[in-house]
């Protein structure tokens, strides 16, 4: 019997409403006390392609996916053939077999098979095929023991505002799956049960509202945005709530509206930002580096998804970390923060709007489709934590003539009026300019003015996030990650421990200005150096490089196939490189990357 | 309302433009309605995109907003949200409003926020040295269209006008005082104003000169009758062949994007930051 660890996906066709039915679940898991990971991977249409939602639960905070599925609720047979090779030996399949059946082929032995006219049921029993979604929830609360009151009483949560009618009839749902099991089941148990501990104070957030939270509550009071997957929920969270607070947010006709507002409302003293994806983030480079150059604080939460240019618009990947260091012309400060969990996207967001103001300047926060549009538990969030540091905001009058908006000082940051304050009248020109913020092509000027603005990125070192160093820090083996891949890598970390292999791990949280002393320091020492990341050409892999120089023991362990890693497949690398076992090892082979392909 | 000088809103930063330039009147021309609006510099967010027009930003003594090619109206219509007690004024030229901002401009004629916009019409592109621009004829030979421009020039304010426009205006930089006029009212109008100035470029366009505008314009308040309360007489004298149409072509009351946004009475850069913090606290009630 293996007891609170479960992974479920259900699968079926996009629209047929498996997110509902994903979403109670993952409510379902975190009431009982399990710690919860939620990961969604759907196609890029609204009605019909294969869609499937992964729901995961255990006793430790996970923020990841497991090695395998346990159990598959597969509402269609694609679901089955998509799948099938993903369950662990001694997992199940719930099978809709009102209208397919599933090849012998396909059926694994190795896996036990509930096959539920689920649909059938629904149509002829409760009169409306769309309760299938419940009376599967039903079956699944049956087979592995969810707690039955904690069903109902989310299942009241979710339904009550449509109405007693649809209330009851999914609450008589949810008896018909477990009557099914009872009658056709009741000696085939799953192998799986789960025990409810006590909730306590803890929430069950998605990334993307984690980081609407952390601005709102760090005082950001304007965004404009354009909708884009997977960035819109921030967008629309805004909406919902900013206007209770006095502030504004507002769809614009395009990404480059969208950056040229929040340059707007961040010149005029309000605290601004916007959230987007790669193709957005593209267009929002021009006006990035005039923010750069005017200094201007902006926050722009950058959610990847996979590229080039339409790539997979609902998958993940770790491919714009080069973009957001690099893009642009010309060179300006910049700061690249990127949260590992949803509960730090709530604290690194609200930090980036301290930074931003404190050193005038575009901060990024960078995270995934696989973080930023997952659910997962966490402890409560500390408000009182976050703090508004505003830096050097004038608000006080101001001697014209006297005043220099751009004067040089000794951190680069120079006082800052807004529109209202007298005396404190100047030109913000995206053209060279001096001090005082007069035009000019003057070479001395120019050296001193480029000085000044990229000089910040020394000056606010000991103001930006430090990484995470997680695990024993005598091991000879290292990883570096970030963002999303922070569950799956201290899983792997967890497991190996556990097999007397110790590891440990460097979670950055600030990517840029990028950490050189602090990555030096953590690979000295290393006898294996692995970068884990889900891009095709190692962009963390490169940036470590250009601190530590060529190493023999540098491996790359990479994914872009627009899932996320499982731990499993970072463990085996892992094995296979730095303690020579599988297949595939070559020692002393230098830089060799281990893609992990499915 | 205190009277103000026009010399309050000089800068010492002498110009970059030709000597004859129309942007001269312009820029003349705007000091003369801020003062005579008795506005404040510290109260004026002035944003100007790029092209000589852009220049205009850096001779006006106020907050002053020199930003990228096409993106005025967006910065502009931010700077007005972000705090509605700024008069709020943007600029550019043809190309900047027309043609890499075109998309903007449209959007922020729906939208209409409280802004006044300037454009600066000199049918070429100045700064780049002469090229056609999408107010020059067709047929204009230039650099890039040594065969005459293949386009059909743009008619602004009748684009503006079929998207809602509320206020629509056009001036000539050679007639300070009708301008002076003209920048007042719409500075004054609620909601997004444009006022589009024939500025001729005395370097490059040999064909839209000061001499060819006093031929090719008239004023409609001079024409009997004119209602510039009527949408259909608006659409009427601007497409019109013929003689260029100058002063208030339309004005209308339309809510304002501030007002729709229902936006509160107290300018957002004075909101406190640090309130609301228990209602903060409550919010996680709901992913609990």
């Amino acid at each position: 019997m293996i007891l609170n660890d479960i992974e479920i996906m259900f699968g079926g066709q996009a629209g047929d409403g498996s997110l509902t039915t994903g979403d109670l679940i993952a409510g379902v898991f975190k009431r009982m006390g399990l710690e919860v990971y939620t990961y969604k991977d759907f196609p890029s249409r609204i009605r019909g392609g294969h869609t499937n939602y992964v729901i995961r639960a255990g006793e430790r905070p996970n923020y990841g996916m497991a090695d395998a599925v346990d159990g598959l609720v597969a509402f269609d047979l694609e679901a089955v053939q998509a799948h099938v090779d993903e369950l662990r030996p001694g997992g199940f399949v719930v099978f809709d077999s009102s209208s397919e059946s599933v090849p012998e082929q396909l059926r694994r032995g190795d896996v036990t098979w509930y096959d539920v006219p689920l649909e059938k049921i629904a149509k002829e029993e409760m009169g409306l095929g769309l309760v299938r979604n419940t009376i599967s929830l039903g079956v699944l609360a049956k087979l592995i023991g969810m707690d039955p009151a904690i069903v109902r009483h989310d299942v009241t949560g979710v339904y009550q505002r449509k109405g007693e009618k649809v209330l009851d009839l999914n609450i008589r749902a949810i008896e018909a799956g477990e009557a099914y099991v009872e009658k056709h089941f009741g000696e085939w148990p799953s192998g799986y049960a789960l025990e409810a501990r006590p909730d306590g104070d803890r929430l069950l957030m998605m990334g993307n509202d984690a980081i609407a939270y952390g601005a709102l509550v760090a005082g950001c009071r304007f965004m404009a945005g354009y909708p884009i997957t997977p960035a819109t929920d921030v967008l629309e969270w805004m909406a919902k709530h900013l206007p209770k607070y006095g502030g504004v947010a507002l769809q614009a006709e395009d990404e480059l509206a969208a950056i040229n507002m929040v340059l707007g409302a961040a010149f005029t003293g309000v605290r601004s930002m916007t959230a987007t994806s790669g193709p957005g983030q593209a267009l929002m480079t021009e006006a990035i580096g005039l923010a750069g150059v005017l200094e201007i604080p902006v926050v722009v939460v950058e959610c990847a998804r996979t590229g080039p240019s339409t790539g997979m618009p609902t998958k993940t990947e770790q491919s714009n970390l080069n973009h957001l260091i690099f893009s642009g012309h010309g060179e300006i400060p910049r700061v690249v923060l990127a949260p590992g969990t949803v509960e730090d996207s709530f604290y690194l967001t609200a930090r980036a709007f301290d930074i931003a103001e404190k050193y005038q300047c575009p901060v990024f926060v960078l995270t995934e489709q696989a973080l930023c549009q997952s659910k997962a538990t966490l402890p409560l969030l500390d408000v009182s934590k976050v703090r508004v540091d505003r830096g050097e905001l004038v608000t006080e009058p101001v001697v014209f003539g006297e005043y220099e908006r751009f004067a040089l000082t000794a951190n680069g940051v120079s006082p800052r009026t807004i529109p209202g304050v007298e005396g404190g009248m100047h030109l913000a020109a995206g053209s060279e300019h001096s001090p005082a913020g007069v035009i000019t092509e003057n070479s001395r000027n120019r050296t001193r003015m480029m000085d000044k603005r990229l000089g910040k990125l020394v000056s606010m070192k000991a103001d930006l996030p430090e990484a995470i160093e997680h695990g024993d820090p005598a091991a000879e083996i290292a990883i570096f990650g970030y963002g999303s891949n922070r569950g799956p890598i201290v899983e792997a970390l967890d497991r190996l421990g556990r097999q007397g292999v110790p590891v440990r791990f460097f979670e950055f949280r600030t990517l840029w200005p990028f950490p050189e002393a602090e990555v030096a320091a953590f690979a000295a020492g290393a006898k294996h150096i692995f970068v884990v990341e889900n891009n095709q050409s190692g962009q963390l892999e490169r940036l470590i490089r250009y601190v530590t120089g060529p190493l023999d023991r540098m491996h790359l362990v990479n994914k872009y196939d627009g899932k996320p890693f499982r731990p499993i497949e970072i463990i085996e690398a892992v094995e296979r490189r730095a303690l020579l076992r599988g297949p595939g090892d070559s020692p002393g082979a230098g830089r060799q990357a281990v893609r992990v392909k499915r | 309302m205190a009277v103000m000088s026009p010399k309050e809103f000089a800068t010492a930063t002498p110009s970059w433009w030709c000597a004859g330039c129309g942007d001269y009147g312009v820029l003349s021309a705007l000091k003369q309605a801020l003062a005579e609006l008795g506005k404040q510099p510290k109260d004026v967010a002035f944003v100007s995109g790029i092209g000589c027009s852009g220049k205009i930003s850096g001779y006006l003594h106020s907050y002053a907003f020199h930003g990228v090619h096409g993106r005025a109206l967006p910065v502009a219509t931010a700077v007005k949200l972000a705090n509605h007690d700024l008069t709020v004024i943007a600029a550019g030229g043809d190309g900047d409003g027309y043609a890499i901002g075109a998309g903007h401009f449209l959007h922020a004629v729906r939208r209409n926020p409280n802004v006044t916009y300037i454009v600066m019409d000199n049918q070429t592109y100045g700064l780049t040295k002469g090229q056609s621009s999408p107010t020059s004829a067709t047929g204009y030979v230039t650099g890039t269209s040594p065969q005459g421009n293949p386009d059909a020039p743009i008619n602004g304010l009748a684009v503006a006008l079929a998207a809602g426009g509320s206020f629509l205006a056009r001036g000539f930089s050679a007639h300070p005082k009708k301008l002076v006029d003209l920048i007042k009212i719409a500075v004054e109008h609620d909601g997004f104003s444009i006022v589009e100035v024939m500025s001729p470029c005395v370097t490059y366009n040999k064909i839209n000169t000061y001499a060819w505008f006093k031929e090719n314009t008239y004023y409609v308040d001079e024409t009997a009758g004119y209602d510039a309360g009527n949408r259909s007489a608006a659409f009427n004298a601007l497409l019109a062949e013929g003689k260029i149409p100058l002063g208030v072509l339309y004005r209308d009351a339309r809510p304002t994007l501030e007002s729709l946004m229902r936006l509160p009475a107290a300018p957002l850069i004075s909101l406190d930051l640090q309130a609301h913090k228990s209602d903060f606290v409550a919010m996680q009630n709901a992913y609990r």
